[in-house]
């Protein structure tokens, strides 16, 4: 069953790839919900492998995703999308396999039906919307998107992890809102890197990263890295101001968001230092 | 930014564990927890694989493509100049960068070092070598270099 976890795992990001790089809005807005739907098989799989009591980890091969038309990229999540079906005959759980089965012949069908379009995700041209950035911005720019990128998938693994392996309803609560907050921020930057041309899928996650041996230094880190992530959203935001006024504005709301988080950080920090008294 | 760089960003070269590997070596930052680990499949003694894991930031990885595509298919003496190479190199580099790049190269040269000892005891452990300022290999009580 491990496998199949692995086999959606890729399967979810090269279709949130594949949204990022159409540019026509209803078919990126069916791949981004088709990436959804297998991130949900994906922790459906790992609750059953967790259920089972089955080790298993978040590797996974490297994903290429550099296509120059929309429609290679569709065929490939296909080809995934068939190597899972035939996968699903090891999957322990009857009902589990039925749903995705379901799913996959749906979303296949779906998929046929997405037209063509020409890729611009992997040019390099690096600018984004119409007003030209200087080259010092742009090389900031770039650096934060490759960073933040992976980091918000690397929080969506690690969260999802922790909710996954938590009983606690409040620590359920709180990992499902943060998992959702880096969803947004993953797909923000990611959009920003196709539109910029360095469109690139985050590095596989190390597994001592999402299992963690302490989660209350987890969090404390975290709250570390969070305040981090806010002064680089103030510098950036700084950084553009004069050229892109919108842009700025961003990096202050993403900047804002992040007291959110560190906020839901602290109170479940206090669930683990609570869970540790007890 | 050199558009080279750039497309080891979007795509870094070797990365991942490599399954069934000859040796593994790590390259770590004590200040922060960061590190470098890096799998070789060696025959003869030349590299005929290499791959990369890294816990740190984008440059880490930036160097890790660099070096691993440089080390693929070289004889270990090759490498291991490249490592001198590397290390030499890093006072002339931004603090931060060349911390990076120090990781990576300790990292190879920790699995080139492990490579070796396992052809006395096949059940050697893995080295691992910290960076330092000086850029002066140490060892993680492990092995004396």
């Amino acid at each position: 069953m491990n496998s199949i976890l692995v086999m959606i795992h890729e399967v979810w990001l090269e279709t949130l790839m594949a949204g990022f790089m159409s540019s026509e809005h209803l078919s990126k807005q069916k791949l981004f919900d088709f990436s959804n739907i297998f991130f949900r098989h994906f922790t459906w799989v790992e609750n059953a492998l967790i259920k089972a009591n089955y080790e298993y980890d978040y590797n996974r091969s490297t994903i290429p995703i550099k296509v120059e038309s929309l429609q290679v990229i569709i065929g490939d999540i296909k080809r995934r999308l068939n190597a899972i079906e035939l996968s699903l005959v090891n999957c322990d759980d009857d009902a589990l396999a039925g749903r995705i089965q379901s799913d996959i012949n749906y979303i296949s069908f779906a998929l046929s039906n997405i037209a063509d379009e020409k890729v611009n995700s992997f040019d390099m041209g690096r600018v984004l919307g119409e007003s030209q950035l200087s080259d010092e911005a742009t090389d900031a720019l770039t650096m934060f998107l490759f960073e933040e990128s992976y980091k918000e998938y690397e929080l969506i693994m690690i969260y999802n992890y922790l909710k996954a392996h938590s009983k606690e309803q409040n620590l359920i609560r709180i990992f499902q809102i943060l998992i959702d907050e880096s969803f947004y921020h993953l797909k923000q930057f990611g959009q920003m890197m196709s539109d910029m041309g360095i469109l690139g899928v985050p590095r596989i996650i190390s597994k001592e990263l999402y299992q963690v041996e302490s989660v209350v230094q987890f969090l404390e880190n975290g709250i570390n890295e969070e305040l981090n992530a806010k002064e680089e959203c103030r510098k950036l935001s700084g950084a553009v101001a004069n050229e892109n006024a919108a842009l700025s504005k961003f990096f202050d709301f993403i900047n804002n968001q992040e007291n959110y988080h560190i906020e839901l950080m602290k109170e479940a920090l206090q669930e683990y230092k609570k869970e540790i008294n007890e | 930014m050199d558009s080279m760089l750039i497309e080891h960003m979007m795509n870094p070269r070797n990365y991942g564990v490599l399954q069934n590997s000859s040796s593994e070596g790590i390259g770590k930052n004590p200040h922060n927890g960061e590190k470098v680990i890096i799998f070789l499949n060696i025959k003869d003694n030349v590299i005929e694989d290499i791959s990369f894991q890294a816990i740190g930031c984008m440059t880490t990885v930036l160097a890790g493509s660099l070096i691993t595509s440089e080390a693929k298919g070289s004889s270990l003496d090759r490498a291991e100049d490249l490592v001198g190479a590397t290390l030499g190199m890093l006072d002339r580099i931004p603090p931060e960068e060349a911390a990076c790049s120090e990781m990576v190269a300790l990292a190879l040269q920790a699995s080139i070092d492990t490579y070796k000892e396992r052809q006395k005891d096949k059940d050697f452990p893995m080295i691992t070598y910290k960076i330092a300022q000086t850029c002066t290999p140490q060892n993680d009580g492990v092995i004396d270099e």
